[in-house]
């Protein structure tokens, strides 16, 4: 009995440490320089070797592969185990008709010059990731602290404290991060945070054959996103834009932004999403209102015989 | 005994005929597309929305992982809210004939409170991890906020019910039950109320800082749902003193309060679905993936207009009884019965119609995150 007690007593004890541990306030990294992805889509050929060089780095389950019949996109999303997704927006027919809307097409067709790879009208392609927004609406909706800003100013989901909540599931205005039916986290692209610590670059970066996806610091990312558009522009890409590279989108911009050869609703991106945590005054405002008026009601209805 | 059996079967046969003409009337679907068009000002124009961008209509966003569980505890935290706030005002502006407003608030509202934490625990990914929720204190999550209003709301709703138990002599005779008596409720009352409307609002908050179009395009959730809240305690709690024989005056003023939650539900309903415009059409509207058919049944029209508009009528009345003869036992005594079932029907109907409210809500919520056009638009169109 006693041995027994004192085997026990160490393991008993060790176990209330790790359940301890997620309320252990750590220091903070010594900050560095943040980074990010410039993804290019007039470069993307759609080889989706980065969905795969994911997959495989981060030792992401592969689903049952189901036909979407849309495209030759079967990813089709992002979610808990899709980290990267490379949408296939096939347009073939949207030369005769013409009408379709953001109308100008006819004065913007792209010579087979002027892009390497494909005629914009026929094909578009983007490695769509999570945008590690400057002001992340998950960081700031997640209630336990799990969503992190790493050293790096990546934002990250710390898997041991993640409770599922699924509040950070519908604050993201990019339908990226989703809660595993596995594991029961929500989970996201990490930027590759093991990689990152190690000096490695991400793995999607590294594997793209056409550097369409470029990893490096923001600014510098930011100035090589402005050259590249200047460059497409004067080659006579008018609907060439930049999507998340300056500060507009979320209040501060995103640090894996895009070039877009349409408007952002092609590709499914919001145009101007509004920042979730910017609704909690207003609504709590009407709310309070609410309770004030029903306030004084009640005290009049109980005074009153 | 004759004639209320006469009476009941009159009032069951009027019930028939009026459910006959409701499902003729509804199913035509032609008056819910007027009450959306005009409730949300948005005119649907399916060919300009197919002219839309999107990416085979493919979701931008994530489903809420949220379901039944989340439906009951809004409806059962509103309860738990509502009932204590309607049990303090008794407390602190009421006379005597309110005690038994006061006794069902308090304990109704431990009751109602008593499953909210099982089914919050329950909704989690990892239920086991539940107290990782109190890690953190982030002004800016309202989820965060509630964890802990809920955490601390709890301590006044179970310790006032307590006093009130000791109080009733439910505690027995001996000394902790006596010091338990002699605690001020009242006072606890105060902050206890406070966070009461909190609970009962934070719920719609929540759902308003998401980017889920439906919930978060206009701000105004939370002001239904603390309405909603008092309505639909005031609703309850009128219900169990009825069945309990309770002093008409105190039934008279839990009825004046339900009409006024009810009018200001109203208008926060009204405000939110013209708030929300084209985002709302997916709670409003009789598509197959809208949920219009069971709003206006059992929430808009069922839920708030019906009973609002016969509780109108009884007020009205009861005022005009009221000056027409002063003491008045004898001469109402017969008719206050069939009142009393009838009323026991509109309690019924407020308490259905919150539970619809947070459910067709969260259920739209979902099929509004499926629908990229939409999505896209109000990320698109100008707040
Ligand atoms: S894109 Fe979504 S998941 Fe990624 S940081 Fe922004 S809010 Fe979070
Ligand atoms: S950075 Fe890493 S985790 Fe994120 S998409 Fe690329 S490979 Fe996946």
């Amino acid at each position: 009995m006693a041995v027994e007690a004192a085997r026990s007593l160490p393991g008993v004890l060790k176990q209330l440490r790790t359940l301890l541990e997620p309320l252990r306030k750590e220091e903070p990294l010594p900050p560095q320089t943040a980074v990010g992805f410039f993804t290019d889509t007039s470069l993307c050929i759609g080889c989706k070797a980065c969905e795969i060089a994911c997959k495989q780095w981060n030792q992401l389950p592969a689903r049952e592969p189901v036909w979407a019949g849309t495209s030759y996109d079967n990813t089709r999303e992002l979610n808990a185990i899709n980290w990267r997704h490379v949408l296939f927006i096939e347009r073939l027919g949207r030369h005769e008709e013409g009408s379709h809307a953001g109308g100008g097409t006819a004065g913007t067709v792209a010579a087979p010059t002027e892009l390497p790879f494909f005629n914009p009208d026929r094909w578009l392609m983007l490695s769509d990731v999570c945008k590690h927004c400057a002001h992340a609406p998950c960081l700031e909706a997640c209630p336990t602290g799990a969503i992190i800003r790493t050293e790096f100013d990546t934002v990250y989901v710390q898997q041991d404290v993640c409770n599922g909540c699924g509040y950070c599931v519908v604050a993201c205005p990019f339908g990226v991060i989703a809660r595993d039916a596995l594991g029961g986290t929500a989970r996201k692209c990490t930027l590759c945070y093991d990689r990152l610590k190690d000096g490695l670059e991400p793995a999607c970066a590294k594997v793209c054959p056409t550097d369409s996806i470029v990893f490096g610091p923001v600014d510098q990312l930011r100035q090589q996103a402005e050259a590249r558009l200047t460059q497409l522009h004067e080659r006579g890409l008018r609907e060439a834009r930049l999507y998340g590279a300056d500060d507009t989108i979320l209040e501060g911009g995103l640090h894996a932004f895009f070039l877009l050869l349409d408007e952002p609703a092609v590709y499914n991106l919001p145009e101007r999403p509004s920042r979730p945590s910017r609704h909690v005054l207003p609504a709590s405002f009407w709310t309070a209102l609410a309770a004030l008026a029903l306030g004084l009601f009640g005290i009049f209805s109980f005074r009153r015989r | 005994m004759q004639p209320e059996r006469q009476s009941f079967s009159a009032w069951l046969a009027t019930g028939q005929a009026l459910a006959q003409r409701l499902r003729q009337i509804s199913r035509a679907t032609g008056w819910m597309d007027l009450l959306a068009v005009l409730s949300t000002g948005y005119h649907p124009d399916p060919e300009r929305e197919q002219q839309e961008p999107t990416y085979y209509d493919y979701p931008a966003l994530k489903e809420p992982v949220w379901r039944w569980e989340i439906v009951w505890y809004f409806f059962l935290g509103g309860l738990a809210a509502g009932c204590y706030f309607i049990a303090s005002l008794a407390a602190l502006f009421g006379g005597p004939e309110d005690r038994a407003t006061r006794r069902a608030g308090y304990y109704l509202s431990l009751l109602a409170l008593l499953p909210c934490p099982l089914l919050l625990i329950k909704d989690l990914g990892r239920p086991e991890r539940f107290l990782n929720m109190l890690r953190m204190f982030k002004v800016r999550s309202p989820m965060s906020m509630g964890v802990w209003c809920l955490v601390s709301f709890s301590f006044f709703s179970g310790l006032s019910a307590l006093i009130q138990a000791a109080r009733d002599h439910w505690l027995g005779h001996w000394w902790g039950a006596h010091w338990l008596a002699r605690l001020p409720q009242r006072l606890l009352a105060l902050p206890g109320m406070a966070l009461a409307l909190f609970l009962g609002g934070y719920t719609g908050v929540l759902l308003a800082t998401t980017s889920i179009p439906l919930w978060s395009r206009s701000k105004m959730l939370g002001a239904v749902f603390i309405s909603s809240a008092i309505s639909t305690s005031s609703a309850l709690i009128t219900f169990v003193l009825r069945l309990s024989a309770a002093p008409a005056a105190a039934l008279h003023k839990l009825e004046r309060l339900e009409w006024g939650a009810l009018l200001s539900e109203q208008l926060a309903l009204l405000a939110f679905l013209r708030g929300s415009g084209r985002a709302a059409r997916v709670l409003v509207g009789h598509g197959p993936a809208e949920h219009g058919p069971r709003f206006w049944r059992f929430v808009a029209i069922g839920g708030l207009l019906l009973p609002w508009l016969l509780q109108t009528r009884l007020l009205l009345s009861r005022r005009t009884h009221s000056e027409a003869d002063t003491d008045g036992m004898a001469s109402q005594r017969p008719e206050q019965k069939r009142v009393s079932l009838s009323s026991l029907w509109l309690s019924l109907l407020v308490l259905i119609g919150g539970y619809f409210l947070r459910r067709t809500i969260i259920e739209a919520g979902h099929h509004s995150s499926r629908d990229a056009r939409t999505t896209l638009w109000h990320a698109r169109a100008a707040r």
